[in-house]
């Protein structure tokens, strides 16, 4: 269809910047054809909005050419285009019945009063609400609202009807039954139609082609059936779709490796040894006895969905490594009207050997005051220790009058793990840390990582961070008390997404099933 | 519930004593002769007769009304575009000029209208400026053009600011749409924008109509003796001539105008807010 039909709009690289330097459009050009239902998909911020104005009129663009039937529309002001918009709130009248309403763009245009009355009703029937012509809008319900606002733009006949996410404000149900009628009167009336939406679902219900956007740049143009089918990157595979995307190498045409295994699929052009994204959508895999499955790994979780179970499958654990929280009560001392607190620290072995009074002060923070005024009082003498030795050793700080307080200094090696099957090594370190701390942290996941300096990365390259996605810990954080705590980090392991036809028991080892030609496969990181 | 109920009391208590309770003194004092006492009153509609069957008190009316009316017409002819324009700009220009225009109420009206005195006069400045083309000394003081000009000046802001408010709560989409629908900027300032900012048009008239009705200090000092309006004989009753019921009669037939002409632009607004309706 797309070969014999006439390009109605041609966008023409579009660029659009905000006064404050924000650029939305990143150059986009796109060509709309006569009676099309057009979905321009994307996350909020995406400028899928934008470049729904920018073709209303309401926008210039800061760059490039907007084409209407071949002529460049950019300075034709909104009222003399022959496009007509369904605004994301309706824009509906309020001082208007419903019939003046959609009667609006028709007195505009000075149409003879018995012509304007036909137009209406039979546009007020399209969208079965002729018996409420009188009403006033306001009364109207959020759907009726959204009929009349499609009764308003279509009355006038426009060549394009531009939908800006206009059942974002409906709920579910009424969403559903307006996806349907959107398309019906699409069909009906046989215009092109520009729709944009944030919902993937509602894209690839009404869609002829999908628009994929991203920060500014299209991902994808495609049926839904291609876009679903053939995802051209990570993006879109992830924003269109439940998917699970994993790293897989194209050892030649038709022939992909990944968990260490061969699978055959359709797939070509790559590189040999090139390494891919690959694409498997819950649907197309299925769960087997173990020894049937192609892969085999755990049951992590179920949740029965009526027609299905979604199951989370996982092949292999992720690398993880566990380190020693020391926990301290922090109480400073007091003594003849001074008080001194300290708290215990974390050495690396390299740095044992050469310390100094102040470097210790430092690393305790050790301080001394008065307890009256407050003044801070200095700390004489820091008695240690500490060897370039791993261990546990004591500081001693006091001051002139004899005010001391001991802590416990911890000298460690680098804490590291690797995991060479899956090549990736994870670090962190043991640490100290005040009750009031962990009991006073807004987000304790996050706050351990940074304390234990946690991170993940590749082995086969250093630069590719791996993410932590678990942090696991025995104690509560409202009632900690001073003492030692094992913390484990760790990566996440291979999951695989199954819509599951059977019941599979949490924990329960199984085997995983599914067909080469539904396996598809990406560039990394790639566009077109 | 209950609580809340109660914590109106010193309210209402307050309202009944300071407003309530001279209200029903106007209305007592308004049908009875004077020098009454305290426990003998003597009912009677003099008051109002007098007023009606008196022609000179019923031109004195006549005035008043004609020159509030005119004022308000004036206020409405200038504010709105004044308005418009304002509600056009930026966030910060709009701050600004709201602000300009809100800022000599900030100053004591009579010390405004004295001002006017100065510039009007014979030998003020508008007089000696036109000196300079040999035209004049023009006689603007005391005039009726005096007496509009300094209302207009004093109440005009009040009407801008309604209506500013009105054309600043339009939802900037509703012009989207009617571009959208073909209107040009004229076609969308007639259908939608018009009609949308006519609430505030019609509280800003309340605004400026009542105030300019029952002025009595504008006419005083811009109209000199000459130009005498309502309140200016109802003060003088109640300063000048002692004659407190007459003065009570003839507030009380303002107030009932007052009333009757809130009611008439109330009911103007309704028709506005529902003109879809049919």
């Amino acid at each position: 269809m797309a070969e014999e039909a006439k390009k109605l709009i041609q966008f023409k690289n579009i660029v659009k910047s905000f006064e404050d330097g924000q650029v939305v459009l990143k150059g986009v050009s796109l060509d709309i054809y006569e009676n099309e239902f057009v979905t321009l998909l994307g996350p909020s911020g995406c400028g899928k909005t934008t470049l729904l104005r920018i073709l209303g009129g309401f926008l210039q663009p800061t760059e490039g050419k907007v084409l209407f039937d071949g002529e460049d529309i950019v300075n034709v002001p909104p009222y003399k285009r022959e496009i007509n918009t369904v605004f994301q709130k309706y824009a509906l009248f309020p001082h208007m019945n419903v019939y003046d309403n959609v009667a609006f763009g028709l007195t505009i245009k000075k149409e003879p009063k018995d012509v304007i009355e036909q137009k209406v009703m039979r546009m007020l029937r399209l969208v079965n609400l002729e018996d409420y012509a009188r009403r006033n809008v306001t009364e109207m319900s959020g759907g009726q609202q959204q009929r009349i606002a499609i009764a308003r733009a279509l009355v006038n006949e426009p060549s394009v009807l531009l939908l800006d996410e206009p059942l974002g404000a409906l709920d579910l149900k009424l969403r559903k039954e307006m996806q349907h009628e959107l398309k019906s009167i699409q069909q009906e009336v046989g215009i092109t139609f520009v729709f944009v939406t944030h919902d993937q679902e509602e894209a690839l219900t009404m869609s002829d082609k999908i628009v994929v956007m991203n920060a500014g740049e299209i991902q994808q143009i495609g049926t839904p059936t291609e876009v679903y089918r053939r995802p051209v990157n990570e993006f879109v595979a992830n924003f269109i779709g439940e998917t699970n995307i994993i790293d897989g190498v194209m050892v030649q045409d038709d022939l992909v490796v990944f968990e260490d295994k061969r699978f055959p699929c359709n797939a070509r052009g790559f590189e040999p040894n090139e390494k891919v994204d690959v694409v498997i959508r819950p649907e197309h895999l299925d769960i087997v006895p173990r020894g049937e499955g192609m892969l085999k790994g755990v049951v992590k979780s179920q949740l029965f969905k009526g027609m299905h179970y979604d199951t989370v499958v996982e092949t292999r654990a992720g690398t993880s490594i566990t380190v020693k929280m020391q926990v301290s009560q922090d109480k400073p001392v007091t003594n003849n009207g001074e008080k001194i607190s300290a708290s215990g620290f974390l050495l690396d072995v390299e740095d044992a050997g050469e310390l100094t009074d102040a470097k210790v002060i430092a690393l305790a923070t050790a301080e001394a005051w008065d307890a009256e005024t407050e003044e801070p009082v200095s700390i004489k003498t820091v008695e240690y220790d500490i060897e370039p030795k791993t261990g546990e050793y004591s500081v001693t700080f006091s001051t002139a009058a004899g005010t001391s307080i001991t802590v416990r200094a911890l000298v460690v090696r680098e804490n590291r793990v690797e995991s060479t099957v899956y090549q990736e090594e994870i670090y962190a370190m043991n640490f100290f840390k005040k009750v009031e701390d962990i009991q006073e942290s807004m987000a304790l996941d996050t706050d351990l990582k940074m304390w234990a300096n946690a991170s993940a990365w590749s082995l086969e390259d250093e630069n590719e961070q791996v993410e932590i996605t678990d942090v696991k810990y025995d104690f509560d954080p409202e009632t900690i008390v001073p003492g030692v705590y094992d913390v484990t980090f760790s990566t996440e392991g291979y999951e695989y997404k199954v819509s599951a036809t059977r019941a599979a028991e949490e924990g329960s080892e199984v085997g995983l099933i599914f067909r080469g030609e539904d396996l598809h496969v990406m560039k990394k990181g790639g566009f077109r | 519930m209950k609580q809340v109920r109660s914590m109106t009391y010193p309210y209402v208590a307050w309202i009944s004593v300071m407003i309530v309770a001279p209200m029903l003194l106007i209305v007592l004092y308004a049908f009875t002769e004077s020098g009454n006492d305290v426990l003998t009153f003597r009912f009677t509609l003099d008051n109002f007769v007098r007023f009606v069957t008196d022609r000179v008190f019923l031109a004195v009316l006549w005035r008043s009304l004609a020159i509030a009316l005119v004022t308000t017409v004036i206020c409405v002819l200038l504010g709105y575009p004044v308005a418009y324009a304002i509600s056009r700009l930026g966030e910060r220009a709009n701050t600004v000029l709201i602000l300009l225009i809100t800022m000599p109420t900030w100053v004591n009206m009579l010390v405004r209208t004295y001002a006017w005195m100065g510039i009007l006069q014979d030998e003020g400045v508008l007089n000696t400026f036109l000196g300079f083309f040999g035209v004049g000394p023009v006689p603007m003081l005391h005039t009726s053009f005096a007496v509009t000009l300094g209302m207009v000046y004093n109440f005009i802001p009040f009407m801008i600011l309604q209506i500013h408010t009105s054309l600043d709560k339009l939802d900037k989409n509703l012009l989207n749409a009617a571009a959208d629908l073909g209107a040009d900027r004229l076609h969308t300032f007639l259908r939608v924008t018009l009609p949308l900012s006519l609430p505030g048009v019609v509280s800003g008239v309340t605004l400026v109509f009542l105030p300019a009705v029952s002025s009595f200090f504008i006419p005083k000092l811009l109209g000199g003796g000459q130009y005498v309006l309502v309140g200016n004989v109802i003060e003088s009753q109640f300063l000048t001539s002692g004659d407190w019921n007459f003065g009570s009669a003839i507030s009380l037939i303002m107030a009932v105008i007052i009333m009757l002409s809130m009611y008439v632009t109330r009911k103007a607004d309704v028709s506005v807010a529902s003109a879809g309706k049919e």
